[in-house]
Formats: structure tokens, C-alpha cells, sequence
């Protein structure tokens, strides 16, 4: 369980993260979305106290990080961290000092997988390359605790299904899972649940499955390209809006009932639209100012 | 498992129905046979990339429908007992679903009712040409 609560920051008076709170049981995977500079890695950084929070902690399995945590914990940073002079080798070496976590022929595996020559130096290593030998490090504890910031980036569509693979059999172990991306049609299929940042601030947040079924859109198109005044006040219409000859209605409940009285009203066509992460998070970010 | 799933997170379909009706139609056309043995939730999880708990949901769903059944330490299986019935119904159950999609544009698109109802009987002489007389 990753418990986020109440996560502050300020640079001087600019504040990036603003109350930021956010759950991440175990066996689920959390996807954390938003534009560049929403407070997505500063999230990550203030959990894991490599910047300092002005307020707000994060709780791991309901006790603050320390030490022992990071027995369990791996973290992918957006920028990987790497020793530019020491071989993959070597990277592998001090991790296993590091961890009594750590699993050998875990991290032998992981090396195929992501194809990576243990003889390489870090600075002969690719963007992508030192994304997955972040990963590699991150997977060889076994973690029960993942906190990645856009582990699919820089990487090829194969390695980032290999993530992918992996983030979702931590998962189906217990793992909880906090991830960035901006690959919003990844995020969908992986994650459960998801936590939308808009200027340091969780906009939207909660079951997928469940904000997707909060609302829908029924467009409805008039012959006349008129709107009738009349057009009849609807349980559950959140609200309208006009796009040329089209009527929509964003409605929390029963579409179809919507769509059937709009029907009534004289519409020449009428369509129920379902709506998927995307839309959410464009919804969610919507109208927010440029930087 | 030789069946193929084809999932598209885009789609505005809630992808947990998604895998649920392509597993039950994977059962109505016998893809999936009676007793045949499922793959665990994890491994489907991990061979779609879909959530592990939206799989599992999927399995628990089809449990309570009694189109699969799970033993506890032996996994989920397509169930066994009277599947002919089960499989008619699912069968039903698949294609009402695509006949109300295919309705609801065609209102969508104003087709007038008898118009719609020339378009279905000339599928159905299409697809069903043994029935004709």
C-alpha cells in the first residue's frame, strides 16, 4: 500500500505540488498522468524524501519510509541515475551489497530480457538502455512497492510491452503500483486506477472503470439546426453543449433514457457516446494555462 | 490458450466487457471448449497487458453467469454440464447485443423503421439463403 497524503512543495513562491493525496492498495496499479511540469516527478521525489516536502508524507504499508523500505521498494526515476564509469556489471554488483532483497537469477533474467551486455559501461548506454537497466535494478528486489516515473520512455515497443508484463505480474503478486506515462492507451489497459495532475493539484482521480462509466455523452443532431427552448430539463444531464447542429448532454446516469427523451423532443438523430481515458484527461486539463 | 483477443483500450467499450464478450463468444462458436481449462488471471493479465483485477473481474463474472467454473488449486475451467443449452444462450446473448449496436446507428443515422427492416431481411437472405423457399 502506498498511501500519498497531503504533499506539498514550494520553490521559492512558486508551489508545484498543492495537497497532493493519493491511495495505491496492493495488487493495484495506479497511473499517474499530466502535462510536463504538472508535479508528476516532484510527486515521486517528495515520497521518496529525495526533495523535501513542505507538507505531507507518503506511508508505505502504513509506516513512513525508512531505510527498510527500500528493501521492498524500487523507483525508476524519469532520469536514470547511473554510475557513467562502472558496467552494467558493476550496477548489478553494488545493488546486490545494497539489498539482501536482491535476486541474483532475478536479475540475470531481467538482463535478457531487456537485452543488456553486462560489459557495457553506463555512458555507452543508450536513453533507452539506461531506462531499462533502471528497471532491471528496480525488478530485482522483487519489490512489493513500485513507484515509476515513465518507465516505458526511450524504450522500444517490445521492451515497453516487457514492462508492461512486468509491472502487471507485480501487480498480480500484490505489488502496488504508482506509474507515470504519458502513454495514456497503455495506462488504460494496465492500470486500475488513476490520479490526473493539473498545476501541482490531483484533478481527477479514482477507478477507471468507474470514471469512465460516470459519465457519458449523448449527442443528439436537430433537423433545423435549431435548438428547441423546450428541450426537456433531464435527471442527470450535468451539462449541454452546443457544436454546431448538435446538441450534447454529458449525463451521469441512464443514457438511454436521456437519448430516448431527446429522440422525443424531435431530434433527427441521436447517439450515445462512451468515453475512455483519454477524454477524461483531456477533459481534467482542460483550460489550463500555458507556463 | 489458441483463441486471440483483440482489446482497444480506445474504444469507448469498458474493456473488461470487451474481454467478457470475446471470451463468451469464444465459448459460443467452441474456440473454448467444454472442460477446456482457462489461463490463470495472471497470465492472461500478463499476455493482454491488462489490469490484473479487470481479468479477474471478467472471470468472476462469467463464474456467476455458470459459463465457467473455478476449482479451487486447478483453475477456471468452460463449463461442462448442459453447455449445449449454455452455449445457445450465450450465442443469443452475443448476437442481441450486435443487433442493438447496429439498430441504435442506424436510428443514429435516422434510417425510417422500414427502411432498417429491408436492410436486416436482406442480410438475413444473404447469410441464411437455405431458409429461403
Amino acid at each position: 500500500m502506498i498511501a500519498i497524503e497531503g504533499l506539498t512543495k514550494r520553490y521559492g513562491t512558486r508551489t508545484v505540488l498543492d495537497g497532493v493525496s493519493l491511495n495505491v492498495p496492493g495488487g493495484s496499479i495506479c497511473g499517474l498522468l499530466g502535462r510536463n511540469g504538472a508535479g508528476k516527478t516532484t510527486t515521486f521525489r517528495c515520497s521518496l524524501r529525495l526533495a523535501h516536502p513542505d507538507a505531507g508524507d507518503a506511508r508505505f504499508d502504513g509506516e513512513p519510509l525508512r531505510t527498510a523500505t527500500f528493501e521492498r521498494l524500487g523507483y525508476v526515476p524519469d532520469r536514470p541515475s547511473l554510475y557513467p564509469w562502472l558496467t552494467v556489471e558493476q550496477h548489478l554488483c553494488l545493488a546486490s551489497r545494497a539489498y539482501r532483497s536482491y535476486d541474483g537469477a532475478r536479475a540475470r533474467e531481467l538482463l535478457a530480457t531487456y537485452c543488456l551486455d553486462p560489459a557495457d559501461k553506463a555512458r555507452a548506454l543508450s536513453r533507452g538502455q539506461e531506462t531499462a537497466l533502471s528497471l532491471v535494478l528496480a525488478f530485482a528486489i522483487r519489490p512489493a512497492l513500485l513507484l515509476l516515473d515513465e518507465p516505458t520512455g526511450g524504450l522500444d515497443p517490445l521492451l515497453q510491452r516487457a514492462t508492461l508484463e512486468l509491472i502487471i505480474d507485480a501487480a498480480s503478486n500484490g505489488a502496488s503500483v504508482l506509474f507515470s506515462s504519458h502513454a495514456v492507451g497503455q495506462l488504460e489497459r494496465a492500470a486500475d486506477r488513476v490520479a490526473v495532475l493539473r498545476d501541482g493539484r490531483v484533478v481527477l482521480a479514482g477507478d477507471i472503470e468507474a470514471l469512465r462509466a460516470a459519465e457519458k455523452i449523448v449527442e443528439a443532431t436537430f433537423d433545423d439546426g435549431v435548438f428547441r427552448s423546450d428541450v426537456p430539463a433531464l435527471q442527470g444531464v450535468r451539462r449541454w453543449e452546443h457544436a454546431g447542429a448538435a446538441l450534447r448532454a454529458y449525463t451521469e446516469r441512464d443514457p438511454d433514457a436521456v437519448a430516448a427523451a431527446l429522440a422525443r423532443a424531435g431530434a433527427r438523430s441521436v447517439r450515445v457516446l462512451d468515453r475512455n481515458l483519454e477524454d477524461l484527461f483531456m477533459d481534467a486539463i482542460a483550460g489550463e494555462s500555458p507556463r | 490458450m489458441p483463441v486471440l483477443f483483440a482489446i482497444d483500450p480506445r474504444s469507448g467499450v469498458p474493456i473488461y466487457l470487451q474481454l467478457t464478450d470475446q471470451l463468451k463468444r469464444a465459448v459460443a462458436v467452441g474456440a473454448l471448449a467444454p472442460g477446456e481449462r482457462l489461463p490463470t488471471v495472471k497470465a492472461l493479465a500478463v499476455q493482454l497487458t491488462l489490469n490484473p483485477n479487470t481479468v479477474a473481474k471478467v472471470y468472476r463474472d462469467l463464474e456467476r453467469e455458470g459459463i465457467i467454473e473455478t476449482a479451487p488449486g486447478r483453475g477456471s475451467f468452460v463449463t461442462g454440464n448442459g453447455t449445449v443449452d449454455k452455449t445457445r444462450v450465450v450465442a443469443s446473448e452475443v448476437a442481441q447485443r450486435a443487433v442493438r449496436e447496429a439498430v441504435r446507428e442506424a436510428r443514429a443515422l435516422g434510417v425510417p423503421r422500414e427502411e432498417l427492416r429491408g436492410l436486416v431481411d436482406a442480410e438475413i437472405a444473404r447469410w441464411f439463403p437455405e431458409d429461403e423457399t
